[in-house]
């Protein structure tokens, strides 16, 4: 039985059909003391059947400290999104989400694996210059609540 | 922003799941944004216009990341 209704899977279908580039979701998670780690498993595995760019990685949090780190993810569950370079190179997006992406989060979910994906950022030209030529490390975080 | 910045990583936290970062960052409200420069801190409380967010987002910590490069420099 699927978390998404069956118009809503067209819906999500159509736009990741618009994908030009496969993008992986390394999803860390572990089995004790994550009330929440299933559930976000749950929902990233209703995403790869409707588009075949879509592929889960899941991480042990507990086993494979050394990779939580390289994506600078101290807790979980956590997912991190990573595309594609010109060269179909894995290139990590820089895009994290910590806790269950539903409700609001799950569209923040879908708007990141499309942008991830090929889809063409939102920013202004002038925007996406300033934004590119922030080199030094920024860490930005955005709190959200469930709706 | 993180994905066309080579200097930029972003997270989106879902607050009620992860209080201990809810308190350290004092959020009272969301969306509410931390941006992190190591030697400034900027935070963003609602949701703001692309032009305005960015504005905001970048003008403290860019700033603070040009003196260091011309200490070195000189």
């Amino acid at each position: 039985m699927s978390l998404i209704a069956p118009a809503d899977q067209e819906k999500l279908r159509d736009a990741f059909g618009e994908m030009t580039s496969p993008v992986r979701l390394v999803f860390f998670t572990q089995t004790l003391g994550c009330e929440t780690c299933l559930q976000t498993r749950q929902i990233l595995d209703e995403l790869p059947p409707l588009s075949d760019k879509i592929t889960i990685e899941e991480v042990n949090f507990v086993l494979e400290k050394e990779k939580a780190a390289q994506y600078g993810v101290d807790r979980v569950p956590a997912i991190a999104l990573v595309g594609e370079d010109g060269s179909k190179r894995p290139k990590d997006s820089k895009i994290r989400f910590l806790g269950t992406p539903a409700g609001y989060e799950f569209m923040s979910l879908i708007h990141a694996v499309l942008l991830v994906g090929g889809r063409p950022p939102s920013l202004t030209e002038e925007n996406r210059r300033r934004v590119m030529a922030v080199t030094r490390p920024i860490t930005m975080q955005v709190f959200t609540t469930p709706t | 922003m993180a994905f066309v910045s080579p200097g930029i990583t972003a997270f989106a936290v879902e607050a009620t799941e992860f209080p201990d970062l809810a308190r350290k960052y004092q959020v009272s409200g969301v969306p509410k944004t931390v941006i992190d420069g190591g030697d400034a801190q900027v935070e963003i409380l609602g949701a703001l216009p692309q032009n305005a967010f960015i504005e905001q987002a970048l003008a403290q910590v860019s700033a603070a990341a040009r003196e260091p490069e011309h200490q070195t420099k000189s």
